[in-house]
């Protein structure tokens, strides 16, 4: 358990020890393909075989699946009736076709939100940010980034522990108190990621390691079989919707 | 705010990528940059991109019911200066599309442009003209987050009526919509996190004052150790 549930997720998903290349291009092809077809049938197949492949072959739970899918939802709602919502000379009212409007944006989104938490929720951050480095990014930038993954879990643990002896002395009865105790607790996590950097770095240091956290890349071969799949059912995806 | 995977068209996905893509190139370089002349520096940057992303889970009380979470970015502007933000908020942003499933990938460039580069820029600016204009530093403080948060909720409004300009009065209905239905939760936030950046400074400037004179954020005041101090007796060391 890291706290937060994608993560435990990725972890624990039955495609963990897939080639991130290979579920790149298949949620990668997802997402585009979320975005580029026509919301019918495009997006919706999209959102299926998202769902199907995370559920399925990826053993991701459901129900973190499905709380995580519900995170973007409130969003994705309100935009798309605020943006069927007709501002004209007698008022509010409905844009012309606003049905299929809303419709076609909801199913946008949802299928490109399902089709990135497929990637979310059978890859870990750690696995992903060394495919930042074939993208070019610079290696300082990349090894920012994954003292980031790492510290936050550490941080995440301190704001829950901090958070409840707060609530436990009556920290956050009434908004004044939960204001005041949100800012100390806002001032100690800050002070304890400090703190913790510089530890950390003065125990690297003091091991040699001057240059940055090198770590040896866990090996995950790309599986042709996998590829040849994903190039095959996004190839399917696209015909249906061109022919429907 | 986010906006949600899949919600801008495909140009404009690519537009606001390509408008945030030298500001983050920028941030990047001046990273990169600073790491290579402080080896050490890794760490604390990687704390503060940690630090950004955790604060998100403090939930604020908001004063018309719903709860919102502070954003960051005009703390991490006046702490890290806004070159910085540009790329630790965009890896904040990546982080919160994959592990808390808010934002997205093809709307990772049009969040970056408002929360990374608008909003810490914003907010930046609003501090400095409080601080030149004879403002303390918790005024600046309070400036820099509110107005960072504006900033952001106002870009963000402003690219969703772009993408889907109203039936009938076009753009500018669109951004009154965009502007008033996300005013509900915006507007309590920004005036929230303002407010609690004026609390996390009041105990930082007790607890964490060679932090923030290090960053630049307090003048440094001079060592003890320099003052003239009376000459130890023997003896008086216990």
């Amino acid at each position: 358990m890291t706290g937060l549930a994608i993560d435990d997720a990725a972890w624990a998903s039955a495609w963990r020890l897939r080639s991130p290349a290979d579920k790149l291009l298949l949620s990668g092809g997802l997402v585009l393909a979320a975005l580029v077809l026509p919301a019918w049938p495009g997006s919706v197949l999209v959102g299926l075989a998202a769902v199907v492949l995370a559920l399925g072959p990826a053993r991701v739970p459901a129900r973190t699946f499905g709380r995580a899918v519900r995170v973007p939802l409130a969003f994705i709602l309100i935009g798309a009736l605020t943006a069927v919502v007709q501002v004209g000379d007698g008022g509010l009212g409905w844009a012309p076709d606003a049905a299929t409007q809303a419709g076609g944006l909801v199913a946008h989104a949802v299928a490109g939100s399902a089709a990135v938490l497929l990637l979310a929720t059978t890859t870990p951050m750690s696995d992903l940010l060394p495919a930042l480095h074939r993208l070019r990014v610079p290696d300082a930038v990349v090894e920012v980034a994954s003292v980031t993954y790492r510290m936050l879990f550490v941080l995440l643990t301190s704001l829950s522990t901090i958070r409840e002896a707060q609530a436990a002395r009556m920290g956050h009865a009434g908004i004044r108190n939960s204001y005041r105790s949100s800012g100390m607790l806002a001032a100690a996590v800050l002070t304890r990621s400090w703190d913790r950097a510089r530890r950390l770095s003065d125990g690297l240091a003091g091991r040699g390691m001057e240059t940055g956290l090198r770590v040896l890349p866990e090996v995950l071969p790309s599986s042709p079989r996998f590829v040849a799949s994903t190039l095959a059912g996004l190839a399917a995806l696209v015909t249906v919707s061109a022919l429907a | 705010m986010h906006i949600a995977e899949g919600f801008l068209p495909p140009a404009h996905a690519i537009g606001w990528t390509i408008a945030a893509a030298p500001f983050v190139v920028h941030g990047a370089r001046a990273v990169a940059k600073e790491v290579r002349e402080n080896p050490e520096s890794t760490l604390l940057l990687g704390a503060a991109g940690a630090f950004t992303f955790v604060l998100s889970a403090i939930k604020l009380p908001s004063i018309t019911g719903s709860s919102s979470h502070p954003t960051g970015t005009g703390l991490g502007a006046v702490l890290f200066r806004p070159p910085v933000m540009a790329l630790l908020g965009t890896v904040v942003l990546l982080f919160q599309a994959l592990l808390l499933a808010h934002g997205g990938l093809t709307t990772l460039g049009a969040n970056a442009f408002s929360m990374a580069v608008i909003g810490p820029w914003a907010g930046y600016a609003a501090y400095r003209l409080v601080r030149r204009s004879g403002g303390g530093l918790l005024p600046g403080v309070f400036a820099a987050m509110a107005v960072a948060d504006l900033a952001t909720y106002v870009t963000t409004a402003l690219q969703l009526a772009w993408a889907h300009p109203d039936a009938a009065s076009g753009f500018g209905g669109a951004a009154a919509k965009f502007l008033s239905v996300f005013a509900f939760t915006q507007v309590p936030l920004a005036i929230g996190e303002g407010l609690l950046g004026v609390l996390l400074f009041r105990v930082l400037v007790v607890n964490a004052r060679p932090e923030l004179e290090r960053l630049g954020v307090l003048r440094r005041t001079p060592e003890p150790d320099q003052a003239p101090v009376p000459e130890a007796t023997p003896g008086a060391e216990r």
